[in-house]
């Protein structure tokens, strides 16, 4: 009994020390910046003042500064925005051309192909390609539109409309993860339900309801989360198309710490909204995570 | 042949002034003087760093040194050398200093003094003249004991240009000389020829300020001294309202955000008609390929009733501080800023913002300056000279660029009737204050 326990003590430490060397790179690479943020985070720390980055007498000033700025909260408010709108949208469009294509055929194949373009090109190829379609003086877009007698105005240079046009952009380019990951969830669905249904006379839309959706929605929730996570990085779309502007309409948060911190050196400052801004995803995160579990445990049982 | 024989001669000069710097002799046994060194130099994209790259190679052939030559975007580059200045780093040997940044990088040591360097006869060539630079290009790059901390490569000035100035004068107006007449102006000839009547690059922080002072306002009350910010004063809301009509009214669609390429080739395909803009794109309506060649017209920036007081911005080639390769970095800029170099230049490429006063006054430079019968050498110099009455210090301080970006939000908050020009004001008012107290500056 006592050389079991030896025999599982030893292997309880064979495990850990072979898991050392990966702990130590995870270390070093995810949690380190981190740490070395948030503790930016708590000092003015700015390389034009010697000394600031071990200024800890005010810790949480970043912080107050950041919640009682109205342009810090306006950030936000851009933020909430373009998250809600682009990944509804992207989800929506693609969920319905993963519907549409949701068949095994070579013609299908060479199309779902097609609709993969946008994800794959670099994002500042597509942050340019969108600049021209809403520069109205070199826009095929606009003089389409002028020959069909709609001529519209600029899309980017109007406070009412920019976060808009980036939304489109963004979603043009993201649509096609989406349609992917729920492409690969719908062709997982078994075929046994999806017969009976036909069987008891279910229609396309009570099958979609009641029989693939169910099978489908924890892949929903991750790929939802997958893209508000990377909707709050949205970064090169608004820094080629608008610069954070006009005025302040399209300035994200992320893009707020981008010119804190980089335009005006206030790295402390900076490293403060940008902690704010993990924590904020980190929460996201557990709230869609386990709102994805309930609905899987939902689909086992149903 | 007097062409050709005139650039052989300089050719000569040029290596020649290179090979015989007293202690700079060619090594024996054909090894040239920085053989196996690598220099890393860097600067903005714009036209005189894009046309020095067609030079380099020459200085790698007469030097033996091998130069990384780069330059990104205006924004990018100014971000990725404040953190390579700011942490010391040895990684550029020969850096651009940006004048809006100058205050900052002059001011907090990052970039060496070049008094050493100009001063030893082993290291300069005997006719290089520092004291030839404009003293209005060099005033920026000067640290607080008076020593010059780069050598300025441009000194472009703010002036005003029209595409199809025949149109202007077809409403029977000459070139604005004030911004009441400009108002005129662009009522008379908006959608004259097919084309808007003005348009403006989308850094507002600088293409507005000459409106503000012209109305007698300025950025803070007293720069460098008194940085308090006063952008809402009467003088800077009237001077943002007027500005952003203008724009709105007679600007293309999407005038808001135009950058300067937008504006310089909308200009040279004549699709717009007037620009208060620099100098440098200026002058390019009336290079031979643009439409507007046969139709441009030129003047001084348009005066308030305050006066007139057209922006003046320097750049400049300096070292930074951690360079591990001082005597060689200061070896391409005396090369790249060589009287010999900078007259190729002219010549050759047809760069003419430059700041040298010897080429300026030349009558080669002064001949090829009258553009479409308008003297822009005359206009280049003069522009220079108002400067000199001291009104640009409110761009050389460390903070400016926090203000920059918060002018930047407001105009376009304006032109785009977001906000009055008095919210608009009084929001970068409110913002400029928390930024300068963020940044530690005293009121």
């Amino acid at each position: 009994m006592a050389s079991a326990r030896g025999w599982q003590a030893e292997q309880r430490r064979s495990f850990m020390l072979g898991l050392v060397p990966a702990l130590a790179v995870l270390t070093l690479v995810t949690i380190g910046p981190v740490l070395y943020l948030t503790i930016s985070s708590l000092t003015p720390l700015n390389p034009t003042v010697p000394g600031s980055g071990w200024d800890f007498s005010a810790p949480w000033r970043n912080y107050a500064t950041a919640l009682g700025e109205e342009r810090f909260l306006l950030s936000l408010w851009v933020q909430v925005k373009l998250s809600a709108v682009t990944v509804v949208g992207q989800i929506a469009i693609g969920l319905g051309l993963a519907l549409l294509l949701d068949t095994n055929s070579r013609f299908m194949e060479a199309i779902r192909t097609g609709f993969l373009l946008p994800m794959v090109l670099p994002p500042i190829v597509v942050a340019v390609v969108w600049k021209i379609i809403f520069t109205p003086d070199i826009s095929p877009m606009h003089r389409l539109l002028e020959w069909a007698g709609m001529p519209i105005h600029s899309l980017l240079s109007n406070g009412n409309t920019a976060l808009w046009a980036v939304v489109v952009a963004d979603t043009w380019e993201w649509f096609p993860f989406t349609m992917l990951m729920m492409l690969a969830a719908l062709q997982m669905v078994p075929k046994e339900p999806l017969e009976a249904a036909a069987i008891d006379g279910a229609n396309r839309r009570q099958t979609f309801w009641y029989v693939r959706l169910p099978y489908i929605q924890q892949t929903l929730a991750v790929t939802a989360l997958f893209r508000l996570i990377d909707s709050i990085k949205a970064f090169p779309l608004i820094y080629v198309l608008t610069d954070g502007g006009p005025g302040r309409a399209t300035e994200v948060t992320n893009y707020y710490a981008f010119v804190q911190t980089f335009n005006f050196s206030y790295w402390g400052y900076g490293s403060a909204v940008a902690t704010l801004l993990i924590a904020g995803v980190l929460l996201l995160s557990w709230i869609i995570l386990r709102f994805g579990g309930r609905g899987m445990a939902g689909a086992d049982h149903a | 042949m007097a062409a050709k024989l005139n650039r052989r001669l300089m050719l000569a000069g040029s290596a020649g002034g290179l090979l015989t710097l007293p202690g700079k002799a060619p090594a024996q046994g054909g090894r040239k003087r920085l053989d196996g060194v690598t220099l890393n130099v860097s600067c903005w994209n714009y036209t005189y760093p894009k046309l020095l790259t067609e030079y380099i190679p020459e200085f790698e052939a007469a030097t033996g040194a091998k130069v990384n030559y780069e330059t990104p975007s205006f924004p990018i580059y100014n971000q990725r050398m404040d953190v390579e200045l700011s942490t010391g780093s040895s990684a550029y040997d020969v850096v651009n200093v940006t004048f809006i940044y100058s205050g900052r990088w002059v001011g907090s040591g990052w970039v060496t003094p070049l008094e050493d360097f100009i001063n030893d006869p082993t290291k300069t060539p005997a006719g290089w003249d520092a004291s030839d630079f404009l003293s209005g290009a060099t005033a920026a790059f000067k640290n607080k004991k008076g020593q010059l901390c780069a050598i300025p490569w441009i000194a472009d000035v703010f002036m005003a240009g029209a595409s199809r100035y025949d149109l202007i004068q077809k409403e029977g107006l000459t070139m604005p000389n004030t911004f009441a007449e400009v108002e005129t102006m662009a009522k008379a000839i908006h959608k004259k020829g097919g084309i808007p009547a003005m348009v403006s690059e989308n850094h507002y922080g600088w293409t507005y300020i000459p409106w503000l002072q012209g109305m007698g306002g300025n950025v803070f009350k007293a720069p460098p001294d008194d940085l308090t910010p006063t952008l809402d004063s009467p003088e800077a809301i009237a001077a943002a309202d007027l500005f952003g009509k203008l724009i709105r009214e007679y600007g293309p669609d999407g005038a808001v955000s135009m950058t300067y390429e937008q504006v310089l080739a909308m200009l040279k395909q004549a699709r717009v008609n007037y620009s208060p803009n620099n100098q440098t794109f200026l002058a390019q309506m009336a290079q031979k390929e643009a439409k507007s060649a046969a139709t441009c017209g030129f003047s001084m920036c348009p005066a308030g009733p305050a006066g007139r007081f057209p922006g003046v911005a320097a750049h400049g080639w300096g070292i930074p501080t951690g360079s591990k390769q001082k005597d060689a970095a200061w070896e391409f800029i005396t090369w790249a800023m060589s009287k010999e170099l900078s007259m190729r230049m002219f010549t050759e490429k047809k760069y003419t913002a430059v700041t040298r006063r010897s080429i300026i006054e030349s009558p080669s430079f002064k001949d090829s300056q009258n553009l479409n019968g308008f003297d822009v050498a005359k206009i280049y110099l003069d522009s220079i000279e108002q400067a000199g009455r001291g009104y640009m210090a409110y761009r050389t301080v460390p903070v400016f660029p926090q203000i920059d970006r918060e002018i930047d939000t407001a105009i376009q908050s304006i032109i785009t009737q977001q906000k009055t020009a008095a919210e608009a004001m009084k929001t970068a008012q409110q913002n400029a204050l928390t930024e300068i107290k963020r940044a530690g500056v005293k009121l």
